[in-house]
C-alpha cells in the first residue's frame, strides 16, 4: 500500500529565524528554483514569525512580505507557495488579502497551542477564497494531548484541512510525539502533521515517530536551516522516508542539490546544536528567541543559559521576545 | 453643591459591570441606569444588589426617558455603538465609547482630556492603546525624527474573551491608528499576544521606537511625568523597564495591574481602559460644575 | 430578487407541497418562529407565503431573531410581505410573546459548529435559557394550539453501527470535551420540552433534524455538502476532509419546510420524529455528483487523517415513523437537490 507523506519545506521561512530574518530576494529566488526543480510539494516563504511579523519585537526583515512572496512566486512552477500566518501579527485587510492576490496557494494559520479560537476568522477567510488552509498549534509541548485535540478540533471546524503541531522549542522526546500525534490522528478527520526542532538531537527520530503514529504531514528544511538548533534536515528525512517505504514525490538527488546550494549560498553557517540550544530545549523555550537571547545577554553580561531557565520558568510563549529584556535586567539586578 | 453627572451604562458584561463599581466610588458621577440585554446576567445581579436601576431594553431604555441621563458609556460592540450613537446624538447625549467604533474623537486622558471633552462622542481606543499611546506621545514629543513606533501587549489568556479573540484585526487597526495620531509618526505597528500561563500574567506592554539620535535624558524626564499623570487615574500603571536605547531602538516597558474591582487584578487590560473612561466622564462632570 | 430565483423557489414549493388542503386548518392563524431569520425560518416563510397565495389562508407569521436587519437585507421580498412581522430579540432573555400566537416553531440557536466551539457557554445558554424562556412564555398564551421544537440528530451521540437511526436510539456524548457542547445542549433542550409537556401540560412535538440542502444555505457553513458546492463553484478542487466513505443523507429544503409544517399541524404532544432523507450517500459520491453537476473536469481531492478507518461515520435517519404517521414523502432526489442548489447559488452570486 503506497504511503504518501506531504513534506513542507520551510527553509525560506523557519530559516529566516536563523539569520535574524535577513534572507535576501536573491537567496529566496535561487533556493525556490532548486526546491521547485526537486519537486518539493510546498515551499514556505516569509519572515520567521510569518506574514506581517516584521517588527522590532521579533526582528525586522531585510525584504518586505510583498518582495519575498513575489520573488518566490516567480520561481515556483510546480511547487505550491505557502505562508505562515499568526493572528495578532497579521491582519486580513492589511496582509492576507494581498498575499492571496500575489498567488499564495497554501496558508498555515498558527496560534499558541491553547488559543486556537483566534484563528477562526483567518482560516474562514482563506477557505472563502478557495485556498488551502491548515491549522498550526505552536509550542505544543505546553499542552496535554487532550487539550491539543480539543484545540485542533476547533481549527478543523474553522476550515483547516490539516493540523500541524509544532515542537517549537525542540523539547519533545519520541514518547511525547507518539502520545500526542496518535491522539490527534484518532480524534481528527483531517491529516495530522509534525514540525520538529533539533535542540535535543531528535528532529529526524521525532519526525519518523510521528509518521509511525499516523501523521501524514512533515516539515523540514535544507540542512535543518531554522530557528535555534534548526529543524529536521529535509534531505536526510527524504532519504529515511524512502528507505522505509514512503513516497514524498521529492527527487532525491534534486533535494541533495538544493541543500548543497542552500549550504553554499543561503545560510552563513550550517546549524549545529550549541550549548544554549540544549538548555533552551530542556527549558521549553521558543526556538525563535535564540538570537535575541544571545544578543541581549551579551550586552548586559549575563549567562544566557540562566536566561533560558528563567524564561522557561515563566512559561513565555512565542511573540513575547520583549520579556527577554526584562528577564536579563532582573538577573543583572539580582547579581548585585 | 456639586451636582453629580447622571450616567447610564449600555452593556452589562465585564466592562460595563466594572465601570458600574468604579462609578460607585466617584464623587462626580452617579449611575442612574444599568442596561443590558439579559436581566439574569451576573452584571445585572450586581447592579440590583447595589440598588441601581436596571433595564434589559437596550437603547430603548434611554429613549423612553432621555432627560434622566446626561452621559452614556457604550460597552456593547462597534456595530451596536454606531446604531446607538445615531439615536443618542439626536437626543443630545454625551457618549464615552468603549468599543473600536471610532465615531468620535480618540482620547488618552493624560494627553488630551481637555480637548476631548469639547466633543460629545469620545472614543477610548483599545486597552493596549491606553497603555502604550501615552508613551508613544512622549516619544513623539521629545525625540527628533521618529521613523517608526511599535507596540506589543501581552495579556493573560483568561482576560481575553470571545469578543477580543474574534476581533484581533480590529484591535490592531484601532491601536495603530491611535498610535499614529498621538505620536505624529506615520508608520506604526501593534501586536497582541495572549499568554495562558498560570498564575495569570498582568498586562504588559512594550513600546519600541526607531530613532537615530535619541535624547534619553529628555525622554526619561517626560516619561516619569507621564507615568505620574496616568497613575492619577490608573493607580496600577507602572514602569517595568526604564527607557533604554538598545539596538537602534528606544524600548519602554509598562505594566498595568488592575484594581480588582470586578475582575481579578491580572485583568489590567480591562482596568486601564475603564479607568481612562471614568476620568473622561468625571472631566465632563467637572466642566459642567465649572471646577478647575 | 430576480424572476428566475423567485420562480425556482415557487416551483420547489409547488413540487413539495402536493396536498395544500392539509394546511387549511391553519387559516387565519398566527405562527411564531424563533430563530426565524435562519435557513429554516426563510423556508418556512417561503412555504407560508406559497400557501397564503395559493390557498388564501391569511396565515400571519412572526419571525423572532437577534438580528432581523440581516433578514431584511438578505430576503427583502419576504421582509416586505404584509403577513410577516419581524421581532428583534434574543431568546436568552425573552419573557413574553404576542398574545395572538397560536403556533410556535422553536428553531432558535445557530447550528454553526464554529460558534459552538468558540463560544461554548453562549451555545449552552441559548438552548437552555432560550428553550426555558419560550416555553415559559407559551404557558401564558390564551390560544396556543401547538409547539414544535426543532432538536437535532446530535442528541443521538455517536452512532455505533446503526444503518438507519430510529427515534429510540440512545447514543452517548463525551461530556468532558467542550466540542460536544452542542449535542449536550440539544439534549438538555429536549429534557426541558419533556418537563414543560408533562409538568405544565404544553402541547409539544419534537423534530430531530438530520441534514438539509437547498437555497438560502450559507455555503461558508462548515458542512461537507456546503463546502463541496462552494469549492465547486469557485472552480475546484473539491476537498473531501476526513474519510470519504462517511455516510450522510440530505433532505431538500422545500421538503423540509413541508415536513415541518405538517408536523406542526398534525403531530401529537410527546411525539418525537426524525426529519431528514433516508437516501444514504457517501462524501465521495457527493463530491462526484457536485463536481459532475458543475463541470466534469473539476478535481476532487481527499484529505484524511488515516489510511484505514476501522469504523465509518454514518448518520442516516430511519424516517418510517414520520412518513407513515403524517403522510409525507421526499419529492426531490439528491441529484435534483444538488443541481437546484447549485443553480440558485450561481443565480444568487453577489
Amino acid at each position: 500500500m503506497l504511503k504518501h507523506i506531504l513534506v513542507t519545506d520551510s527553509t525560506l521561512r523557519d530559516g529566516n529565524h536563523a539569520v535574524a530574518h535577513q534572507l535576501s530576494a536573491h537567496q529566496i529566488a535561487i533556493y525556490a528554483e532548486a526546491a521547485d526543480k526537486a519537486g518539493v510539494p510546498i515551499v514556505e516563504v516569509g519572515h520567521g514569525n510569518g506574514l506581517g511579523a516584521s517588527s522590532m519585537q521579533v526582528g525586522l526583515a531585510l525584504e518586505d512580505d510583498v518582495t519575498m512572496l513575489e520573488t518566490a512566486r516567480k520561481h515556483l512552477t510546480k511547487s505550491k507557495l505557502g505562508i505562515h500566518v499568526i493572528p495578532g501579527f497579521a491582519t486580513i485587510k492589511r496582509d492576507l488579502i494581498r498575499a492571496l492576490d500575489i498567488g499564495v496557494d497554501v496558508v498555515r494559520v498558527a496560534s499558541h497551542c491553547t488559543e486556537a479560537d483566534i484563528t477562526q476568522r483567518h482560516l474562514g477567510f482563506v477557505r472563502e477564497r478557495g485556498k488551502e488552509a491548515y491549522g498550526v498549534l505552536m509550542m505544543s509541548h505546553m499542552a496535554s494531548a487532550a487539550v491539543l485535540l480539543e484545540e485542533a478540533q476547533k481549527m478543523e471546524l474553522y476550515g483547516a484541512e490539516g493540523i500541524i503541531i509544532m515542537d517549537s522549542a525542540g523539547a519533545y522526546l519520541p514518547s511525547d510525539v507518539e502520545e500526542k500525534i496518535s491522539t490527534l490522528v484518532n480524534g481528527l478527520k483531517v491529516p495530522v502533521g509534525f514540525h520538529a526542532h533539533n535542540n535535543l538531537g531528535l528532529a529526524i527520530a521525532n519526525s519518523m515517530t510521528a509518521i509511525a503514529s499516523g501523521a501524514k504531514l512533515l516539515d523540514a528544511t535544507a540542512r535543518g536551516f531554522g530557528a535555534g538548533a534548526g529543524n529536521a534536515q529535509i534531505e536526510v528525512l527524504v532519504a529515511v522516508l524512502e528507505k522505509t517505504g514512503y513516497i514524498t514525490g521529492i527527487d532525491f538527488y534534486g533535494i541533495l542539490d538544493a541543500s548543497d546550494l542552500a549550504e553554499k549560498d543561503v545560510m552563513p553557517l550550517v546549524p549545529t546544536i550549541k550549548s544554549e540550544s540544549i538548555v533552551s530545549g530542556l527549558s521549553g523555550v521558543f526556538s525563535g528567541f535564540a538570537k535575541h537571547v544571545t544578543r541581549i545577554s551579551k550586552e548586559y553580561g549575563v549567562d544566557q543559559r540562566d536566561v533560558y531557565r528563567e524564561l522557561g520558568k515563566r512559561k513565555v510563549v512565542g511573540g513575547q521576545e520583549d520579556l527577554i529584556i526584562e528577564v536579563v535586567m532582573d538577573l543583572v539586578k539580582n547579581r548585585k | 453643591m456639586m451636582k453629580k453627572l447622571r450616567v447610564a451604562i449600555l452593556g452589562s458584561g465585564n466592562i460595563g459591570t466594572d465601570l458600574l463599581i468604579k462609578i460607585q466610588r466617584s464623587e462626580f458621577l452617579e449611575c442612574v441606569l444599568f442596561i443590558g440585554r439579559n436581566l439574569s446576567s451576573p452584571g445585572m445581579a450586581k447592579a440590583i444588589a447595589l440598588g441601581v436601576k436596571v433595564s434589559d431594553e437596550s437603547i430603548h431604555a434611554i429613549e423612553k426617558d432621555p432627560d434622566a441621563v446626561d452621559l452614556v458609556f457604550d460597552a456593547t460592540s462597534a456595530k451596536d455603538a454606531a446604531h446607538h450613537w445615531a439615536i443618542l446624538d439626536k437626543l443630545g447625549k454625551i457618549v464615552v465609547d468603549m468599543t473600536p467604533a471610532k465615531l468620535g474623537g480618540l482620547c488618552i486622558p493624560a494627553v488630551n482630556l481637555d480637548e476631548a471633552v469639547k466633543q460629545r462622542n469620545v472614543n477610548m481606543i483599545t486597552c493596549g492603546g491606553q497603555a502604550s499611546i501615552p508613551m508613544a506621545y512622549v516619544i513623539g514629543k521629545t525625540q527628533k525624527d521618529v521613523k517608526y513606533i511599535e507596540v506589543v501587549s501581552s495579556i493573560a489568556s483568561r482576560s481575553a474573551g470571545p469578543a477580543t479573540r474574534l476581533n484581533l484585526d480590529e484591535y490592531v487597526d484601532t491601536t495603530e491608528m491611535g498610535l499614529s495620531i498621538f505620536s505624529n509618526v506615520k508608520k506604526t505597528k501593534a501586536i497582541l499576544n495572549l499568554n495562558p500561563a498560570d498564575p495569570c500574567i498582568d498586562m504588559q506592554t512594550t513600546i519600541f521606537a526607531q530613532v537615530e539620535n535619541p535624547d534619553m535624558e529628555a525622554l526619561k524626564k517626560e516619561v516619569d511625568i507621564m507615568i505620574e499623570s496616568i497613575r492619577d487615574y490608573v493607580p496600577g500603571y507602572s514602569l517595568l523597564v526604564s527607557p533604554i536605547y538598545e539596538n537602534g531602538r528606544i524600548v519602554i516597558m509598562v505594566k498595568a495591574q488592575g484594581l480588582g474591582d470586578y475582575l481579578p487584578k491580572y485583568a489590567g487590560n480591562l482596568d486601564i481602559i475603564n479607568c481612562a473612561a471614568i476620568a473622561v466622564a468625571e472631566q465632563y462632570s467637572k466642566v459642567e460644575n465649572q471646577i478647575n | 430578487m430576480t424572476e428566475a430565483i423567485r420562480h425556482l423557489i415557487t416551483e420547489d414549493c409547488r413540487k413539495s407541497c402536493k396536498d395544500t388542503a392539509a394546511f387549511n386548518v391553519l387559516k387565519d392563524d398566527v405562527i411564531l418562529v424563533t430563530g426565524g431569520t435562519g435557513f429554516m425560518g426563510k423556508w418556512i416563510a417561503e412555504m407560508i407565503s406559497y400557501l397564503n397565495e395559493t390557498e388564501n389562508l391569511n396565515i400571519k407569521l412572526y419571525l423572532l431573531a437577534r438580528d432581523t436587519k440581516k433578514f431584511e437585507d438578505e430576503v427583502p421580498h419576504l421582509a416586505q410581505k404584509e403577513f410577516i412581522k419581524l421581532i428583534s430579540h434574543d431568546v436568552r432573555n425573552l419573557y413574553d410573546v404576542p398574545k395572538e400566537v397560536n403556533y410556535i416553531i422553536h428553531a432558535a440557536g445557530t447550528p454553526d459548529n464554529r460558534d459552538h466551539v468558540s463560544q461554548p457557554l453562549k451555545t449552552l445558554e441559548t438552548f437552555y435559557k432560550g428553550t426555558t424562556n419560550i416555553l415559559d412564555a407559551a404557558t401564558r398564551l390564551p390560544s396556543l394550539k401547538k409547539i414544535l421544537h426543532l432538536s437535532s440528530h446530535t442528541v443521538y451521540g455517536k452512532n455505533n453501527d446503526e444503518s438507519f437511526i430510529n427515534e429510540n436510539y440512545l447514543g452517548s456524548l463525551e461530556v468532558n470535551n467542550v466540542n460536544h457542547v452542542y449535542g449536550e445542549s440539544k439534549m438538555v433542550a429536549e429534557t426541558i420540552c419533556a418537563i414543560y409537556r408533562n409538568q405544565f401540560k404544553l402541547p409539544i412535538t419534537v423534530l430531530r433534524p438530520f441534514a438539509f440542502i437547498g437555497p438560502y444555505h450559507d455555503l461558508d457553513k462548515p458542512w461537507a455538502i456546503n463546502n463541496f458546492i462552494r469549492d465547486g463553484i469557485l472552480g475546484g478542487p473539491i476537498r473531501i476532509l476526513g474519510n470519504g466513505e462517511t455516510i450522510r443523507s440530505y433532505l431538500y429544503a422545500s421538503d423540509m419546510a413541508v415536513w415541518i409544517l405538517k408536523t406542526l399541524v398534525s403531530g401529537q404532544p410527546g411525539d418525537v420524529y426524525n426529519i431528514g432523507s433516508k437516501v444514504a450517500v457517501s462524501l465521495n459520491e457527493l463530491a462526484q455528483k457536485i463536481g459532475a453537476s458543475i463541470n466534469p473536469a473539476i478535481e476532487i481531492l481527499s484529505k484524511s487523517s488515516k489510511e484505514n478507518y476501522t469504523n465509518i461515520s454514518r448518520f442516516v435517519p430511519e424516517t418510517k415513523k414520520i412518513v407513515n404517521a403524517l403522510g409525507l414523502e421526499e419529492t426531490h432526489t439528491i441529484d435534483d437537490a444538488i443541481s437546484r442548489t447549485i443553480v440558485w447559488n450561481q443565480l444568487n452570486k453577489k
